[in-house]
């Protein structure tokens, strides 16, 4: 398997998944700084724990509550 | 360097005990929700308020204390997610201590869970170039997650003390004092300038070490139950109702019979006016006291005996649930309601907020990421959240009514809510900003918190609320001496009696529900405990009356938040929402022959 094929959005990760953020989207800046300064930066271990209603993941040991759109920014390789 | 070292290498000192022309000023700075509420009780003995959600603190709280030998000033500044990029109004108040030489010396404090962030905050914080200790907090919770850290090696590298406290428990106190005095510039290799994420992601590596897996199942477990719609809803519906027999049952029915009934209706009054009327000759100055709009008879009766009871229970449940890490979990469920109204689940803190105190909440707006939202939440707030006081009221008497009759109010109450919101969405100019929130570890609260943030904002009702009522009475004895309250009445009719379908005599409530809308709202109480409201009416009053501004205080908090302009819009706008809702509901209620 290619390295490209185990990374994915935050987004599509299902409930208990868990993995390594690679990167966050620059598209919107305010966005990326945001989460950056919450912790989510390239290397942080994450793990999806809810879908709906709204995108729930641990990132090191802070949980953060997210729309889906700034889910989709999040660029995960699975573990 | 310590306030006394620091006044030696002072050019215009040369002892420590040196006057100077303002105290060394000492900076709590940190991400939201690591303790540095917490910290500053420890360090100072005075109490600020503590819970367990961002976005407690949003203004600066300064105390004295002697640190080293002197006398500093100890700064609590608000949570911070970073010190540059895009801040919210909040944030800019933490940064602006920092930026314009406010403080001296910096005391970081970090959640030691989440050494990664503290550590982005202490490179942004090196590149200010402020001497600093820094403070891993919380560190019994990190164990339990199985987290050591190494402080010695990391103080070694950094070149800063690292010191870790349990500040709660108050265990780490002594060693912070002690290493003030060894404060520093942190150093950080030139390889790393600039990139903060990259440089506390290797520390954290390096310095951080996970054993065993966690011992914290019991919270894991109990996060994912209130996080899950499933069993979140249901558990939401629990709490609500947990609340209404706290506070609508204990306190609205069971603590006002005791105090109103029981203490002021066969005690206190009676007895005062036996003693006013014995030693006072004037019938004015005993009308005055002890009349049908008197201090005693009427002012104090509704602040002391029906609306503190409700307040304080309230207050009390409330406290609860904001030390529990519950509140902030509300806004994954409301996130997407939030987001039609112009706003993100974020608003779901200010808006229960609100439920203690509109004019508190008012100020919490400043969490919010852009002005549009801001401006939309203090509307709202204004609009449709009733505070503790006014739903002391309601209960008070929906109670007496029917449920259904709660329910119509609350349901039309929201819908407004709603609709204003969405309205507004999409009048007002700007953006809303995503939805990003941290969400706080859930926590058993401790008792002895809970009480001590009680007592304050009882204190504070006292001392902010019962002067207001006082003077309302005062207003409302006046005016019916002078003639003018019948006037008021007559000129007021075709709103209050033709428009609403209320008694004559609301006037006058409604005219003391623009000073405080509980007082307003505990007149009505009487009223309808004289069985001079019908159920339509009780409820249509209490809609009008909790759509509108909550009170004076409230009010001057939004010219301060967001001008002048845009309170006197706001107050109008409201003002003629709650008239229209409540001839409306009138007339639909009528026509459908709604009884309650």
């Amino acid at each position: 398997m290619s390295p490209s094929e185990k990374t994915r959005r935050l987004s599509s990760m299902a409930p208990g998944e868990s993995g390594k953020v690679v990167r966050v989207s620059r598209e919107n800046p305010d966005r990326a700084d945001k989460l950056m300064a919450l912790g989510v930066t390239p290397g942080a271990p994450v793990t999806v724990l809810q879908r709906f209603p709204g995108v729930v993941f641990l990132c090191d040991h802070t949980e953060l509550a997210v729309e889906p759109a700034v889910a989709r920014a999040i660029v995960v390789e699975i573990e | 360097m310590s306030c006394a070292q620091a006044a030696v290498r002072d050019p215009a000192a040369d002892s420590a005990l040196t006057l100077r022309a303002r105290p060394r000023r000492v900076a709590l700075v940190g991400n939201a929700n690591v303790g540095k509420s917490v910290l500053f009780g420890r360090l100072t003995g005075q109490y600020a308020v503590v819970s367990n959600y961002p976005g407690t603190t949003v203004a600066v709280t300064t105390g004295r204390v002697v640190l080293g030998g002197e006398v500093c000033e100890l700064i609590d500044t608000p949570g911070v997610a970073a010190l540059d990029g895009a801040l919210t109004e909040d944030e800019l108040v933490a940064r602006r201590i920092l930026g314009e030489g406010e403080a001296d010396l910096v005391i970081q404090v970090a959640d030691a869970r989440n050494l990664r962030r503290g550590l982005m905050l202490t490179s942004q914080l090196s590149a200010i170039g402020r001497s600093m200790v820094l403070v891993l907090n919380m560190i019994d919770e990190a164990r339990v997650h199985g987290i050591a850290i190494d402080a010695a090696g990391l103080s070694a590298r950094l070149g800063i003390p690292v010191i870790e406290t349990v500040a709660t428990e108050g265990r780490g106190i002594a060693e912070l004092r002690g290493a003030l005095g060894r404060a520093a510039v942190p150093v950080f290799e030139a390889s790393h300038r600039g990139d903060h994420a990259r440089l506390a992601h290797d520390l954290a590596v390096q310095y951080r070490r996970y054993r065993r897996r966690s011992a914290a199942r019991v919270q894991e477990r109990l996060g994912r139950l209130v996080r899950e719609p499933v069993t979140g809803v249901p558990i939401l519906a629990l709490v609500l109702y947990g609340m209404y027999l706290a506070v609508g049952v204990f306190g609205a029915q069971t603590l006002v019979e005791l105090i109103e009934g029981g203490l002021f209706e066969r005690v206190i009054n009676p007895a005062a006016a036996a003693l006013v009327n014995r030693v006072l000759p004037w019938a004015v100055a005993r009308d005055f006291l002890v009349g049908e709009y008197g201090l005693i008879t009427m002012g104090m009766t509704y602040a002391i005996a029906i609306v503190l009871p409700v307040v304080a229970t309230f207050f009390f449940v409330f406290g609860f649930l904001e030390d529990s890490g519950y509140i902030p979990r509300l806004a994954i469920f409301s996130d997407r309601i939030f987001r039609s109204m112009g706003l993100n689940g974020k608003a779901v803190l200010p808006m229960v907020l609100g439920l203690g105190c509109d004019t508190m909440a008012t100020m919490t707006t400043r969490i919010l990421g852009t002005p549009k939202e801001r401006l939309i939440a203090v509307l709202l707030l204004a609009l449709g959240v009733p505070c503790s006081a006014q739903l002391a009221t309601i209960l008070g008497i929906l109670g007496g009514v029917s449920f259904s009759a709660l329910v119509t109010l609350f349901a039309v109450v929201l819908m407004q809510m709603f609709l204003v919101g969405f309205l507004a969405a999409r009048a007002l100019p700007g953006e809303r900003s995503e939805f990003i929130m941290e969400l706080p570890p859930l926590r058993l609260p401790q008792l002895r918190n809970i009480v001590r943030k009680t007592l304050l904002r009882v204190r504070w009702y006292l001392g902010e609320a019962v002067p207001l009522f006082l003077i309302g009475t005062g207003l409302l004895f006046a005016l019916s001496r002078l003639g003018a309250l019948t006037k008021l009445t007559a000129a007021t009719e075709p709103v209050v009696v033709s428009l609403l379908g209320l008694p004559r005599d609301a006037s006058a409530v409604f005219i003391m529900g623009f000073l405080r809308r509980d007082y307003g709202a505990a007149g009505l109480f009487q009223m309808s405990k004289a069985g001079e409201l019908d159920g339509v009416q009780a409820v249509v009053a209490l809609t009008v009356m909790t759509l509108f501004v909550p009170c004076v205080a409230n009010f001057l908090m939004m010219v301060k938040e967001q001008g002048l302009k845009a309170a006197l819009g706001i107050l109008g706008a409201v003002t003629v929402i709650a008239l229209g809702t409540g001839a409306v509901l009138n007339v639909v209620l009528r026509g459908l022959d709604v009884a309650f």
